[in-house]
């Protein structure tokens, strides 16, 4: 039997997790490079013109992949009605025209093709691993508990920037953490490593009685999630001093989607959302507004909104922010990423959006 | 009671039943103007600046009404069927509006969860209520709008051209004849004939649809695939012209699946946003209209 090489494209930390997961199964797994400019620009040379961002960079990784010797690509399906649904069509039809053979599995919601074609493609990787049932549910255990180990430290590491005593070092935790993890072999080394870096999370010297600012990041989830598509937007932010928080996670899309059936997920979102869009219109754009609406009550000082260009449920969500900001006197700004965003003018607005801020709280950090 | 009608959007393929609901359960109903260049102003000026053309002029057309009528009729297409949407705007379509243009009258909305007869019947049934009518009412005027809408026929299909195109896009780029600059007129002043999707039996759209690996999840994007692909891989045309607007998420996708599947047929892409200008327009027609020419003498 021939061994399948497998990738899946990146979206922020999930590699973490992947790696674990296929390491866990025993198949093997190639990584994308790390997203850089090449990806991205293999990628707007070939997809179409008007695309989103998400997909060029994405197209780019699989092609990376595919040179790099992988056969079979596993991406994340959804059924509309934000255009995420039909990337896999277009991916197999640019592949398969510029000669990449690679077969891409869908893993789609099993409320759109049924549990069994759902299970009939699972089915497709699990059969390559030779572990017995009981060992691949560990290793998707285990890549659960990674996603959510790296996603703690990532959001602590993020909002606490603001308040340490000597700057950057949280920044250089979450570095040493990721280069650290992602060297691990075995998941339960890898699991074992982030646990030593959550614990020193905790011995790095904080000033609480600091009053930074705090800015909450939402929008487009693999344009927040991505920091090469926003253009390391938190790290802009960390360098600044200001504390950044975020919802959405690759371990918060995984309990939200868990709980859907039970419709108990994100039940504060909802709430917070009501007055201004009460009801699910496709990508996430109902829980860009719910979390807009809730920074302003958890006393963040602004709110920052980013989402690729064309990016149909985020319009939506940007038409009623305005209504927000002037309902609540709260600050909003929207940034909108493509291909050409040049970083210039995208840090340019950062800044002036901080200087604002700061104004408002009448004292400088910079 | 005024209710405001805004001529945008999916106004164009649903005007029969909407304006006959509401005059048989007597209200009065205002319509704003056929799109003009001020509505379009309009629309740019209140509407946030990275929506797509028709979603602009549809925020024109409410604006223009907003001042003549007690409330705006605004539906919600959550669904044409299941699995079935259409752009997500649609979905929060009432709250862009709302947000969006200031001193607005109130808001008559309801979520429409498919195109079947009970599911409009379930929106006429919810709409109903909302203007205080009886149960028995609204069924009558359910009945004949729905018996109205059936025997419209929007669609055109010339007959006795020697060049055909097929025209190709969402309902409101076709139909609304400013978006478009008049194009059905200026084909036909060329001697070019046109065939709209309500042309193409609905067998001929599916057995085209189900040879996608996945099938597409927004009713345009699937009319509109499916017409194409049947009529050029039949050769029922001469040629296709897509009108697509700018940064149209849904276009985007069927423009590449139509290309990928009817390789060299000649498709024309015109794309319209508020800047676009008439005289290119008419040029790249009048190039591809050339070309379709010498192909078939």
């Amino acid at each position: 039997m021939q061994l399948v090489k497998v990738t899946v494209p990146h979206i922020g930390n999930t590699y973490l997790a992947v790696k674990a997961l296929f390491n866990g199964l025993g198949i093997e797994y190639i990584m994308p490079e790390f997203n850089n400019k090449d990806a991205l620009e293999i990628g707007a040379k070939y997809a179409p013109e008007e695309i989103c961002l998400p997909f060029k960079i994405m197209l780019g990784n699989l092609i990376q992949s595919f040179k790099a010797g992988a056969d079979t690509a596993i991406i994340p399906g959804s059924c509309g009605p934000c255009r995420y649904g039909e990337y896999c069509e277009i991916f197999k039809n640019t592949l398969k025209k510029m000669g990449c053979d690679i077969e891409i599995i869908v893993v789609d919601q099993p409320k759109d093709i049924g549990i069994k074609e759902l299970l009939n493609r699972i089915g497709k990787i699990s059969s390559e691993s030779n572990k017995s049932r009981n060992e691949q549910l560990k290793a998707v255990y285990n890549a659960y508990k990674v996603t959510k180990l790296i996603d703690y430290i990532e959001g602590k590491s993020r909002y606490l920037a603001g308040y340490e005593l000597e700057k950057g070092q949280f920044k250089k935790l979450l570095y040493d953490c990721k280069r650290d993890a992602l060297a691990c072999e075995k998941p339960l080394k890898m699991i074992e490593v982030l646990k030593k870096y959550k614990r020193s999370l905790k011995s790095i010297k904080i000033d609480k009685n600091r009053n930074p600012i705090t800015i909450s990041i939402i929008g487009e989830i693999y344009t927040i999630l991505e920091p090469f598509s926003n253009l390391y937007v938190e790290d802009k932010l960390m360098d600044y001093g200001v504390s950044v928080k975020k919802e959405i996670s690759p371990s918060w899309w995984v309990k939200d989607a868990a709980l859907v059936p039970l419709k108990a997920n994100s039940i504060n979102i909802r709430r917070a959302s009501k007055k201004y869009l009460p009801l699910y219109i496709g990508g996430h754009a109902r829980e860009c507004i719910g979390e807009a609406v809730l920074a302003e009550k958890n006393n963040m000082d602004g709110v920052i909104q980013i989402f690729p260009l064309g990016c149909m449920p985020e319009i939506v969500a940007k038409a009623i922010l305005p209504k927000i900001s002037k309902d609540k006197d709260f600050p909003i700004m929207s940034l909108v990423v493509d291909e050409m965003t040049g970083e210039a003018g995208y840090t340019t607005r950062i800044e002036a959006f901080i200087d604002l801020l700061e104004r408002r709280k009448e004292k400088c950090i910079i | 009671m005024r209710i405001g009608v805004p001529r945008g959007l999916l106004y164009y393929k649903y005007y029969p039943f909407i304006n006959n609901f509401f005059n048989e359960l007597g209200e009065e109903i205002v319509i704003s103007q056929d799109t003009n260049r001020d509505i379009l102003d309009l629309g740019v000026k209140f509407s946030v600046d990275d929506a797509c053309l028709p979603v602009k002029i549809f925020h024109g057309h409410v604006a223009s009404l907003k001042d003549k009528c007690d409330y705006v009729f605004i539906p919600r297409f959550m669904e044409t069927d299941r699995g079935q949407s259409i752009c997500p705007k649609f979905c929060g379509l009432p709250e862009m509006v709302k947000n969006s243009i200031p001193d607005m009258p109130k808001i008559i909305t309801e979520s429409i969860y498919g195109l079947s007869d009970k599911k409009l019947w379930d929106f006429s049934k919810k709409l109903g209520r909302k203007l205080n009518k009886n149960r028995k009412q609204i069924e009558r005027a359910f009945i004949d709008s729905l018996n109205i809408q059936k025997s419209f026929d929007i669609g055109k299909n010339d007959k006795n051209y020697k060049v055909k195109i097929a025209l190709v896009g969402h309902p409101y780029n076709i139909y609304d004849s400013f978006i478009n600059m008049d194009i059905v007129k200026k084909l036909n002043e060329m001697n070019i004939g046109v065939i709209t999707e309500e042309y193409v039996e609905k067998e001929d759209i599916d057995s085209e649809v189900n040879k996608l690996f996945k099938k597409p999840f927004w009713t345009f994007a699937r009319n509109s695939y499916g017409f194409a692909a049947h009529v050029g891989h039949n050769k029922e045309v001469n040629g296709i012209i897509y009108i697509s607007s700018f940064a149209c998420g849904i276009d985007s996708v069927v423009i590449e699946l139509i290309k990928d599947s009817l390789n060299d047929f000649p498709i024309l892409v015109l794309k319209v946003d508020e800047q676009t200008g008439e005289a290119g327009v008419e040029t790249r027609i009048e190039a591809f209209t050339d070309m379709l020419e010498r192909r078939c003498s």
